[in-house]
């Protein structure tokens, strides 16, 4: 163990004395703290914004004066995903899935993208996260430093001198291992501060130390990976050249490669004939503003005979309200279908990419580092469903509303005059069947385990990685 | 009395040519063997072999009378080895190279010990704490030299010793190799410079294409190998 330890510890100085190598590590640290403090304000104030937005949104609603309840409906109200605090580090589909959605009756309409102005704050540097830095520019600082690692041995001679004084190739490898991974966790450092700072915002211990891990885990692939191919080539032009070759189809190629596959192999239905359908089932539902509509002449039946009267305006309830709720209830079931639907189909894309992590370490991290975020493609859709769940609930709570508090013969004369009008305007109090919206990530350890393929898929890199630089550098000869 | 290194029938095969050839000798205790010939004879690969870095072909190799084939690690714990063009760590000084490579062998080895062993190959005191990379390549090989010796291994093998080193440099070399097999230690070591294999060898095995073809013992009483006899022989094979 100390002959690893004193090779970990000499490799670490020919770096620490090595000014291109101290360099190249200064300029990184530098750029690892302007992007994570970037990407953090911005995800702070994009969550200050929307938080303000939503509490906005509800007091706005709250506030409507006293009006005819399905007006209310129609009024509508705005949901708005907060970012998690690990959005700090990574946005993940945040920028493209859209961050707020107008809840209405009858409607599910599709979330909606915050301004540019966040984006032009920036000139353009906001793509550029911490999670971005790590996944792409790391390995490349560690390929730069790392490339010559046993080569510079062969080459300056010194590799024989080494087996010669008794040190094995397992010895070696383990130093020049354990040189590397101290590089990768010193710049790792930074991730560590915003994941800190991430908890003081309310993030989990666990999902913190998850993504530090899945990080860590990430760069020691390339740790192995460069280990690797510096025990197997004897040339350090050969070395860079293959390692660079490698990142280009990890971190450019394979990503793209993947993102086409699954579009290929999962060619998405239309969105007109996917509406159109939807709109075809839709019409048999009924629409719910036509109380005479033929598609509730059973409920109608129903209600005479449930209440043991002749007229829809003997009923205890107003009819139309009862329609109202139904054919949203129906409307509603129908369109839950098609956006479950079309969520299912978005997950099985989303995986059929994501299995490219086996051919990318730079898929697998991205896909981790989503779900642990909680940015990934799971949390936007628990965003859409619990945006759904307030949406139907109020909307009930207002069609309720319009079913036992306002008469029926009130409802159908409202128009005969302004005091006729008048009676249909139910209290503002009623405004309170909104529920308060806060959306949240989901629990660390539920996060934790939609990481598990891409953990799994890193785990099995490395272990191949190393099995392989180990039998490399134990066949090792001056 | 044991061989402290033998080669008996050894032929070794790189890159699928027979570099040696059914070569055979030994070499006791307090003995200095001089292997001599010209570039590509196979005196490296020999001194690669007894390392096992190298395995036979066919023969086989001892070291203190164990085959390195069977206990690579105890071989190399028992041989101090200088390769031909030893650089060391350019970004480290003397002191830490030493001290780096010695603490790798399982030596503990103190300033004072360091300091003994440079003065013995003349490294000047203020360039000790200098990096190597500013050091010329004789005070490289000084260093290389310093630690073969300082592993305080029975066996030192030594590949080119004297290269890069000035003239006065080498004789001192010579007079520290020749205290070295006075104090009981082996040595083995390879050149193609006559002259000083002469002067420092008990025996000089003259290798060509990885065949044994001569060898000349230093007469009783006498200082050094008949360098013309040696001369001759070297000239004459390296010829045919």
């Amino acid at each position: 163990m100390s002959n690893v330890l004193s090779i970990a510890r000499e490799e670490s100085r020919l770096w620490l004395r090595s000014r291109l190598a101290l360099f190249a590590l200064l300029i990184f640290a530098v750029l690892l703290a302007a992007v994570s403090i970037a990407t953090s304000l911005r995800m702070s104030e994009e969550h200050r914004e929307r938080s303000e937005q939503q509490a906005l949104a509800e007091e706005t609603f709250l506030s409507q004066p006293d009006r005819h309840p399905h007006r209310m409906v129609h009024y509508g109200h705005y949901v708005f995903r907060t970012p998690p605090p690990l959005a700090m580090i990574d946005p993940g589909v945040d920028s493209v899935t859209g961050q707020s959605i107008f809840l209405e009756g009858h409607r599910q309409n599709t979330a909606m993208f915050a301004d540019a102005r966040a984006g032009a704050d920036l000139g353009g540097f906001e793509g550029l996260t911490a999670a971005l830095v790590y996944q792409l520019f790391v390995p490349l600082l560690l390929i730069a430093i790392g490339h010559g690692v046993f080569i510079r041995e062969r080459e300056e001679n010194t590799l024989a001198p080494l087996l010669a004084q008794g040190v094995t190739g397992n010895e070696l490898y383990a130093g020049k291992w354990i040189a590397l991974a101290g590089v990768t966790l010193a710049l790792l450092l930074p991730l560590a501060i915003v994941s800190a700072a991430a908890v003081v915002r309310g993030e989990t211990l666990l999902a913190s130390f998850g993504v530090i891990g899945l990080y860590a885990l990430y760069l020691f692939v390339w740790c192995g990976l460069i280990l690797l191919v510096s025990a197997m080539v004897r040339s350090r032009a050969l070395s860079l050249g293959i390692l660079a070759l490698f990142w280009l189809a990890s971190a450019l190629i394979v990503p793209r490669m993947a993102v086409e596959s699954a579009v290929s192999a999962m060619p998405a239905p239309g969105k007109i004939e996917t509406d159109l359908r939807m709109q075809a089932e839709l019409r048999e539902v009924g629409d719910g503003h036509n109380a005479g509509a033929p598609q509730f002449m059973q409920l109608r039946a129903n209600l005479l005979v449930q209440y043991d009267v002749e007229r829809v305006e003997d009923l205890p309830v107003n009819f139309r309200g009862v329609v109202s709720e139904v054919a949203e209830a129906d409307v509603t079931e129908v369109m839950n279908r098609f956006a479950e639907e079309r969520m299912e189909f978005e997950v099985r894309q989303a995986r059929f990419a994501e299995s490219f992590g086996w051919l990318s370490p730079v898929v697998a991290v991205s896909a981790g580092s989503r779900a642990l975020s909680g940015t990934d493609l799971a949390t936007h859709h628990r965003f859409l469903r619990e945006a759904e769940d307030v949406r139907f609930d109020f909307v009930q709570g207002l069609n309720r509303v319009h079913a036992e508090q306002l008469a029926y013969n009130d409802d159908i004369n409202r128009s005969l005059n302004e005091e006729a009008n008048r009676r249909t305007r139910m209290s503002a109090e009623n405004w309170n069947v909104l529920d308060e919206f806060s959306f949240q990530p989901a629990a660390a350890d539920e996060r934790l385990a939609r990481a598990g393929t891409p953990l799994g898929m890193l785990s099995a890199w490395l272990l191949l990685l190393t099995a392989g630089g180990v039998g490399a550098a134990r066949r090792m000869q001056p | 009395m044991i061989s402290m290194l033998a080669a008996q029938s050894l032929s070794v095969m790189r890159s699928g040519q027979e570099v040696l050839k059914d070569v055979s000798f030994s070499i006791k205790q307090g003995e200095i063997h001089a292997l001599l010939g010209g570039n590509g004879a196979g005196k490296s690969t020999t001194l690669l072999t007894f390392l096992g870095f190298l395995a036979p072909a066919s023969g086989n190799v001892h070291v203190q009378g164990r085959d390195v084939s069977e206990n690579v690690s105890a071989a190399r714990q028992a041989i101090a080895y200088l390769p031909e063009a030893a650089t060391l760590y350019g970004h480290l000084s003397a002191y830490e190279n030493l001290h780096y490579f010695l603490s790798l062998a399982g030596t503990d080895t103190g300033r004072k010990a360091l300091d003994d062993a440079l003065d013995r190959v003349a490294l000047q005191p203020e360039a000790r704490n200098m990096r190597m990379e500013t050091y010329s390549k004789g005070m490289r090989q000084k260093v290389a030299i310093a630690l073969a010796i300082l592993r305080d291994t029975p066996i030192l093998l030594l590949d080119e010793p004297t290269s890069g080193l000035d003239p006065v440099a080498i004789d001192e070399f010579n007079r520290l190799a020749r205290d070295l097999a006075e104090a009981g230690r082996t040595i083995l070591l390879v050149t193609h410079d006559v002259y000083g294999a002469c002067h420092v060898a008990d025996r000089i095995d003259l290798l060509q294409n990885g065949v044994l073809v001569g060898a000349f013992d230093r007469p009783a009483g006498m200082d050094r190998i008949d360098t013309e006899a040696v001369h001759v022989a070297f000239a004459q094979h390296a010829g045919a």
